[in-house]
């Protein structure tokens, strides 16, 4: 249990940073959203019940559910300030960190299979790059200015190197991910049917990079990044019957052109080129495109961060779809994006303290029991969310009870890393069933027939459900009040007490099904087969 | 006998539900635009009913030994052309059983598709396009069960059978969605876990089924949305699934039956294929493997198109009897071709410039052939066609229009190469 400090000191501690001046974003968030809708107030579900609350919130940003006891705790804790605790707790905790790096490994790579840096290195720089709270905005001129050629910090190179560096997917990217535009049309001429996405954007953006290729080669496993001095873009549209040649310098979209230094002959190279050799120009078009996409000039970037870290929490893009910010397709609460955006570049890009505002808004609180017929993009109930890959797993991994059986055999030497070891290894067989194809953006829903028969007859599932000292069906087996077994199985695995009608059926089903620990697995394995488990809601 | 089910489901139910589903869903943008929805409905009702099976000869078959024969000349290698029972059409004398079912199927002799490498030849061939950076195409089989599947079939639309592992090929499906990749039968054996793990037994299974099911309605009561419906009928659709673990069993067709397809891995494959179209699959890929004849190519093509042409033309019969060729088109391709020279291992080398493909039934004019090559079969002389036109071929083949589009993430994208048009000379 943190120590009770008054909150305001607790937050300092916990992130490190005052807060700004003015109302509270989460008010603000709640003023805006309510003036939303006509009648928000009268027709929004009420604010979600602890036990709601306690799992949406442990899995947004721990990536997990609960242990049993800790539900038990949160449920029976009378503090008030207790939500605005465990938000802080969870902010500050281990799970923090990794469920963080598991989302933006997904934003920034897509489950592209490993190329050049290695998973591990990747997820370790993330996840420390997170828990360390370091600003978005750094995290960002970090991964847009690598060039991995320091070994230390090799990882952070992984956006350019693992996509081979290849210029369209490169540009694309980078627009659809810190840019929220996917100008991946524009490529070949102005967006057929987005009038603001326009080739010279694309173009623009390409200039950062054409004189940038991979040293000494694509193929190789080791390639850095190395950049020649001269080079120009050019372009020309399929559509132009004239077949026009245009230039352009590198610039992003609505700011000022980044113009190359007047050249001096002879001088052009740090390291001029030759056999071998990694050549370094005098002036990089590239160590400009980091600064350039972060500038404070540049709105969509501090937008774009915004409205990712909204959607993480609420499940939908105040933009909706993330990557199609333009004028045909306005935010549905466009000054609270713009507000969003304005404190989080104001906060110095601070992405705990954005996730706590919306964590502590009424917003993001709300029952996902909600009226039947209201637009999802009107905020008047929680989402239900499908649980990420990640989520799933972890949450699979906490729910029968396998990582209180690790803690537990670890004994004193259960660090929050030693448990992490050991829960690692069993999230790769649900990323492989239930994540994207590679490369490909994630989101929507799908139940595809190798998921469920994962969870249905997959050994894996299986394993996770049969009794061993300390997990869930041991520990449901053990109890011989039926109630009690009921209250252990629900809270463990869906984070609340059951119904009346519940506790019944589960009495039922354990007299039903045999012995004592195979029953409890099968009853382990019927809840987390349930709907409820497979989303955040 | 068994009672054949040629019906895949009411096409009207097919339409409702799942339309609905993935236009709320939004799965990975397949059904972003809300024209697409309706006007892969069409495409639904028109080919209602349609099945593919396509027979991949893996390494590149040789062409000259197959559908192409230049007997008597420097290319033409040590084996004779024989009459078919269509008249004036030869094929190598390694096919005697399809020769005389050769009236069954059309050849087009006029293939280039210019690329020798085996992953970008068999990549082009299922999905009728080049390889281009910044976009994957679907393969035949997932727009095949895009595009003509049932939504209420029990079983899964697309499915590959290989002598390699079992698994589940998303990639292959593209912007598709991974509900069309294809479920593979490594070495035949059923999906992975379709069957009950040991230590379930079937009475555990449908208590702990019951107590899921309770929860799911409690959830749904309140908390009901496209997403979650889909996940709980998934599970209702794994469990008719595996009450039909019977149709990848090929052991249920009886000795007869095996003698007939030849009891070797490749004949028993395309029995359990037979089953599977039968029992409503759309697309059944069977892979036979070892054409990659760079060296002793005539001894190798001995040996597979020994095990080819016995099981091939018992399959050719049984849909003919099942009345079922008609709705089925049947399709016979490789990565590529063999070179016509005849290298100094006697092997023959990778050639894409002119060599051929066979086709059949749903769609497909019975006995035509389209295409020439010279007199050595070292290039195309008369119509020349690529991945592409033939792509084009199947879908209208079985009612399907190929130059209609998708829409991943708003954009659209041909169903087929729009660089390309079917061969209509072999459509009938």
């Amino acid at each position: 249990m943190p120590l009770p400090l008054p909150a305001v000191t607790a937050w300092v501690l916990c992130i490190g940073f005052p807060a700004p001046p003015g109302p509270p974003l989460h008010t603000e968030i709640d003023r805006l959203i309510a003036a939303g809708y006509p009648g928000y107030d009268r027709k929004a579900a009420p604010i979600a019940a602890d036990d709601e609350f306690l799992r949406r919130v442990s899995l947004d940003l721990a990536g997990t559910v609960p242990t049993a006891a800790e539900a038990r705790a949160f449920i029976a804790d009378r503090d008030p300030a207790k939500r605005e605790r465990l938000i802080d707790r969870l902010l500050a905790g281990y799970g923090y960190g990794r469920r963080m790096a598991d989302h933006f490994d997904v934003v920034f790579m897509e489950r592209r299979p490993d190329a050049k840096v290695p998973r591990a290195a990747w997820e370790a720089y993330l996840r420390e790059s997170f828990a360390g709270n370091k600003s978005y905005a750094v995290l960002a001129r970090e991964i847009l200015g690598a060039d991995g050629v320091d070994p230390g910090a090799r990882a952070r190179a992984k956006f350019f190197l693992d996509r081979k560096l290849e210029p369209g997917t490169v540009v694309k990217d980078i627009s659809r991910v810190f840019l929220g535009r996917n100008i991946q049309c524009a490529q070949c001429h102005d967006h057929p049917n987005v009038e603001a996405f326009k080739q010279s954007e694309y173009y623009g953006l390409l200039a950062f990079l054409n004189r940038t290729f991979l040293f000494p080669s694509a193929e190789a496993a080791g390639a850095v990044i190395a950049e020649k001095a001269d080079g120009e873009v050019t372009f020309v549209s399929v559509f132009d019957p004239a077949k026009k040649q245009k230039g352009t310098p590198p610039r992003v979209r609505g700011l000022d052109p980044v113009a190359d230094p007047p050249a001096v002959k002879g001088k052009e190279y740090k390291v001029a080129p030759g056999p071998n050799v990694r050549p370094v120009p005098a002036y990089s078009r590239r160590a400009r495109l980091a600064e350039a996409v972060t500038s404070p000039k540049n709105p969509a970037f501090a937008r774009t961060a915004a409205n990712r870290l909204w959607a993480l929490m609420t499940g939908r893009g105040l933009v909706h779809p993330l990557d199609m910010d333009h004028p045909d397709n306005p935010p549905s609460h466009p000054e609270l994006l713009a507000l969003l955006a304005d404190r989080f570049a104001a906060a110095n890009y601070n992405v705990k303290w954005l996730l706590r505002e919306i964590a502590l808004s009424k917003t993001y609180q709300r029952s996902s029991e909600g009226p039947a017929d209201a637009p999802e993009d009107r905020y008047l109930a929680a989402a239900v969310k499908p649980l990420s890959p990640e989520q799933f797993a972890y949450a699979m991994l906490q729910a029968t009870g396998f990582a209180d059986a690790e803690r537990r055999a670890l004994g004193a030497a259960a660090s929050d890393a030693a448990l992490a070891a050991k829960l690692a290894p069993h999230v790769g067989p649900f990323r492989a069933r239930f994540g994207s194809r590679g490369g490909e953006p994630e989101d929507g829903f799908t139940a595809t027939l190798d998921q469920t028969l994962f969870v249905k007859h997959g050994g894996a599932v299986r394993g996770l459900c049969t009794p061993r000292p300390g997990n869930t069906a041991d520990r449901v087996a053990k109890l011989t009040d039926p109630a009690a077994a009921a209250d252990e199985l629900f809270l463990s695995v869906l984070t609340r007490y059951p119904t009346a009608g519940e506790r019944a059926d589960v009495a039922e089903f354990l007299k039903a099904s045999g012995p004592p620990p195979a029953a409890a697995a099968e009853a382990v394995w019927a809840l987390v087969a349930a709907a409820e488990f497979r989303f955040n809601h | 006998m068994n009672p054949a089910s040629y019906a895949c489901g009411s096409p009207a139910h097919a339409v409702s539900r799942r339309a609905f589903l993935g236009s709320a869903l939004g799965a990975a943008g397949v059904l972003g635009a809300g024209g697409f929805a309706s006007a892969a409905a069409n495409a639904r009702l028109a080919g209602a009913g349609k099945r593919v099976l396509v027979v991949f000869l893996h390494g590149g078959a040789s062409q000259l030994e197959t559908w192409d024969p230049k007997p008597g000349t420097d290319t033409g290698g040590p084996f004779r052309a024989i009459p078919t029972s269509v008249p004036g059409t030869y094929v190598g004398e390694l096919l005697p059983e399809t020769a005389k079912r050769m009236h069954r199927l059309a050849l087009v002799r006029g293939v280039n598709t210019a690329d020798d490498d085996h992953a970008r030849g068999a990549t082009i061939m299922l999905t009728g396009r080049r390889p281009e950076a910044g976009i994957e195409y679907p393969h035949l089989g997932a727009v095949a069960a895009r595009l003509l599947g049932s939504e209420s079939a029990e079983l899964p639309g697309h499915i590959a059978i290989h002598a390699g592992g079992s698994g589940f090929g998303k990639q292959d499906a593209a912007f598709l969605g991974p509900r069309y990749g294809s479920v593979a039968l490594g070495n035949g054996k059923p999906p992975p876990e379709l069957l009950r793990p040991a230590g379930l037994t079937e009475d555990a299974d449908r208590r702990r089924e019951d107590l899921r099911k309770k929860l799911n309605a409690r959830f749904a009561r309140s908390r009901r949305t496209a997403a979650t419906e889909a996940y709980a009928e998934s599970y209702d659709q794994a469990e008719r699934v595996f009450r039909r673990a019977g149709v990848f069993d090929v052991g249920q067709e009886g000795p007869k039956a095996a003698e007939r397809y030849g009891r070797h891995d490749f004949g028993r494959h395309l029995l359990l294929a037979r089953r599977l179209l039968e029992a409503g699959v759309t697309y059944v890929k069977v892979s036979h493997t070892n054409y990659d004849t760079h060296h002793e190519n005539f001894d190798f093509h001995i040996e597979q198109l020994g095990e080819f042409d016995r099981p091939f033309a018992a399959l050719l019969d049984d849909l003919a009897d099942r009345g079922m060729l008609e709705s089925t088109l049947v399709v016979v391709m490789s990565e590529f071709g063999r070179t016509p020279r005849i290298n100094h291992l006697y092997g023959r080398d990778h050639w894409s410039k002119a060599w051929s493909v066979a086709l059949g039934g749903c769609g497909i004019a019975p006995g035509a052939v389209v295409g020439k090559t010279n007199a050595t079969g070292t290039g195309v002389t008369d119509r020349e066609v690529n991945a592409g036109h033939l792509f084009h071929t199947y879908l209208r083949a079985v009612g399907l229009n190929p130059k209609k589009n998708f829409y991943p993430n708003d954009r659209p994208v041909a169903v087929a190469d729009p660089a390309a048009d079917a061969i209509g000379e072999i459509l009938v």
